[in-house]
């Protein structure tokens, strides 16, 4: 159990900061950024386009990679989500164009191929690819039965710390009380002198980066980037994470994604390996019905 | 003598005319296919999870209509090959070889890339008369059997690829004699007809050779992260981990495993058998190996010309499934010369096609092809290893029957 409980922890640190990224949006607009999941596939192809194609260093490809991916928060904003709140659309309309933009990001970076337009971005096409060993650092250590590999223990730390500066942001600073402010009702907010288009701006660019470093993370650790990472791998679970931490609660995504990292090893290894994600699912089922805020959904009307 | 000087001239007339005459007739037969157009289609995995082979059978087709066209062609008609993406979905599969068996009216179709996609595609052109040769489909039942349950032969239904029924076994007979190794461990992908096929394949083959089979361990493609299962695996100490999966998943697999300190063999199936994936295995695939139907360092004739020649059109190594597309080609033009194709009645063209394809004896990159009598593959299997650099190397060779 023990390597195991490593891999849920590590597996579990990559849903919870992708988590966060969705819980922050939902938390403040009340809207499903589904586009969230193409935007940390992005991050993740960016930075492998730049280490591999472009010859950057690791390092400088990161955070490239975490800028591009904060940059596609602003257009998320500006083309998905402000035209339709300027018409005063429901929901759900901009739950479908933000589905919208995902495929049409994952759709360009699945064109990129030699000699093509998009060849600047990607050129891997549908592929998967992986660093290939030596491009970065990634020391392994073997302490007794236990193995750990840098890039992975490396997430933990960094989830944390990221998690931590931002709850301790949305808290204590004044761009957090307006973030909130925001959140809690963005007509009261805009009448104290709020500019709720660019807090909402600010929201989507640090959700994206966030989204973006967590795509990084996952394709560096796991040596999987494809244009359907985000797709395949943390779109679903992602929305699982958010409802078992309870919607647009930052604290429930942290838990909630290194729950569902545990229970999925947990099925794994005591149930045999058909029944990995039926018992994570089983599970977010069972929270629905039993607790359907989520664990740290909150019935006072307090959000983010 | 002047008698005995007519009768020469007189026979050796008769003699030159029933000659011409010949020649008159087998020039008529050519002559009908002088400017037209042979249409075939191919089915691939150009995007989705066969996207590591898909494109490959695609450059190794291109290449041999390519040739067979520039040196004038069957018989002087052109092969127009239309290859179209089935997103290694099987549902699209089956709608793209309606599409090209009715409306585009092809002649004869090559594909698809994936077995999960053949169970729907190949019936459905058994069903239409049309021949179709899968060039990479390695699960079983796909021929003779295609109707499988219903255990009619399938007329239809030809491969070129070496069925994983044939290339696992040897691969693990091998390997058993090379080393004696005592338990193993299976992962397998659950989600697709070819992966489970190996998997299949394995649990029935290790007994024979005294290996015990500690633990299967059943994962899906689309799983985030492989290092649970993997870690499994590693902690039963097993001297053999079979992989049968797709795509880059071996890779992934072999990495993860060599990372958290396994030392063992690595043993798989035709998944394995891509430039790609060994490239992608990297030092962590060093000696994984497997059986393929093909090898890039045969030095025959055939494959030494064929190799030379992708390389120049693209830049770079063909792998098996190149290898497999390539040869499928020049078996469909072996045979469409000597069907003596009509033109104008495609149905008796179909029919014609495919009487002749039972007959094909080439000599191709594979070595010498043949098809048995049910259709399948008739060739020498070459158990390879990777290299650890993208490439592999040839441990045996098994002779074909």
């Amino acid at each position: 159990m023990d390597q195991q409980l490593l891999n849920a922890i590590f597996i579990g640190s990559i849903y919870a900061l992708f988590a966060v990224g969705y819980t922050l949006v939902f938390g403040v607009l009340d809207i499903l950024n589904l586009a969230h999941s193409a935007v940390f596939m992005l991050g993740a192809a960016v930075t492998y386009s730049l280490v591999m194609n472009h010859g950057q260093s690791f390092w400088v490809a990161c955070i490239l990679g975490i800028a591009v991916s904060g940059f596609m928060g602003l257009v998320i904003e500006h083309v998905c989500l402000r035209p339709l709140r300027r018409r005063q659309a429901p929901p759900i309309a901009a739950l479908i164009s933000t589905i919208g933009l995902a495929l049409i990001i994952v759709a360009a970076i699945e064109q990129g191929q030699p000699g093509q337009f998009f060849a600047w971005l990607w050129v891997d096409g549908p592929n998967s690819v992986a660093f290939p060993s030596g491009t970065i650092p990634n020391p392994t250590w073997h302490v007794g039965d236990l193995t750990l590999e840098a890039s992975k223990v490396a997430i933990i730390p960094i989830s944390i710390v990221l998690m931590l500066v931002l709850g301790y942001g949305i808290r204590y600073t004044q761009v957090g009380r307006g973030l909130r402010a925001v959140a809690e009702n963005p007509r009261a907010a805009r009448l104290m002198g709020l500019d709720v288009d660019r807090m909402i701006s600010l929201t989507l660019v640090i959700s994206s980066a966030l989204g973006g470093l967590a795509g990084i993370l996952f394709g560096v650790a796991l040596g999987d980037i494809s244009p359907y990472i985000g797709r395949d791998n943390v779109e679903v679970r992602g929305l699982a994470v958010i409802v078992l931490g309870g919607m647009g609660s930052i604290p429930g995504a942290v838990v909630g994604g290194y729950l569902l990292g545990l229970i999925e090893v947990a099925a794994l290894v005591t149930l045999g390996s058909n029944a990995r994600g039926g018992v994570a699912f089983a599970a977010l089922f069972l929270m629905l019905i039993l607790r359907p805020q989520g664990l740290f959904g909150a019935q006072l009307r307090e959000r983010i | 003598m002047k008698r005995l000087r007519l009768v020469c001239v007189a026979v050796a007339t008769i003699v030159v005319a029933a000659c011409g005459s010949t020649g008159g007739s087998s020039g008529t037969s050519t002559n009908s296919y002088a400017g037209k157009v042979i249409k075939l289609g191919a089915i691939l995995s150009i995007t989705g999870a066969g996207s590591v082979y898909g494109p490959q059978s695609q450059n190794g087709m291109m290449l041999a209509v390519k040739q067979i066209n520039a040196s004038g062609g069957i018989n002087g008609a052109t092969i127009d090959l239309t290859v179209k993406d089935d997103a290694s979905d099987k549902a699209q599969s089956a709608q793209v070889a309606q599409t090209m068996i009715q409306a585009d009216q092809d002649l004869a179709l090559l594909g698809p890339t994936l077995s999960n996609s053949a169970v729907a595609v190949h019936p459905l052109a058994e069903s239409l008369k049309t021949p179709i040769l899968a060039v990479s489909t390695t699960g079983i039942n796909i021929v003779p059997d295609c109707n499988f349950p219903d255990t009619t032969p399938c007329k239809y239904v030809f491969r070129d690829s070496l069925g994983e029924q044939t290339a696992i076994p040897d691969n693990i007979q091998s390997y058993a004699n090379d080393a004696h190794p005592k338990t193993g461990v299976l992962l397998v992908a659950q989600d697709d007809k070819f992966s489970s096929d190996g998997g299949t394949i394995v649990q029935n083959t290790v007994g024979q050779y005294g290996i015990s089979l500690l633990k299967t361990i059943k994962f899906n493609k689309a799983e985030a992260d492989l290092s649970p299962y993997v870690t499994q695996a590693v902690q039963l100490k097993p001297d053999v981990i079979f992989i049968t999966s797709l795509g880059g998943i071996p890779a992934k697999i072999m990495t993860e495993a060599r990372k958290q300190g396994w030392q063992g063999q690595f043993l798989g199936g035709n998944g394995f058998n891509t430039a790609t994936v060994s490239a992608q295995a990297g030092a962590a695939g060093k000696g994984a190996r497997s059986a393929s139907a093909w090898y890039i360092g045969n030095t025959f004739p055939s494959n030494a010309g064929f190799v030379s020649a992708y390389k120049a059109e693209y830049s770079k190594d063909p792998d098996q499934f190149a290898a497999q597309g390539y040869t499928g080609i020049e078996i469909l033009a072996d045979a469409a010369k000597r069907a003596n194709l009509t033109f104008t009645d495609l149905a008796g063209d179909r029919d014609k096609l495919r009487a002749a394809m039972e007959t094909v004896n080439i000599q191709s990159p594979l070595g010498p092809f043949q098809f048995t009598s049910s259709h399948d593959v008739n060739q020498p299997v070459w158990v390879i290893a990777m290299d650890g650099n993208g490439g592999f190397t040839l441990v045996h060779e098994i002779k074909g029957s």
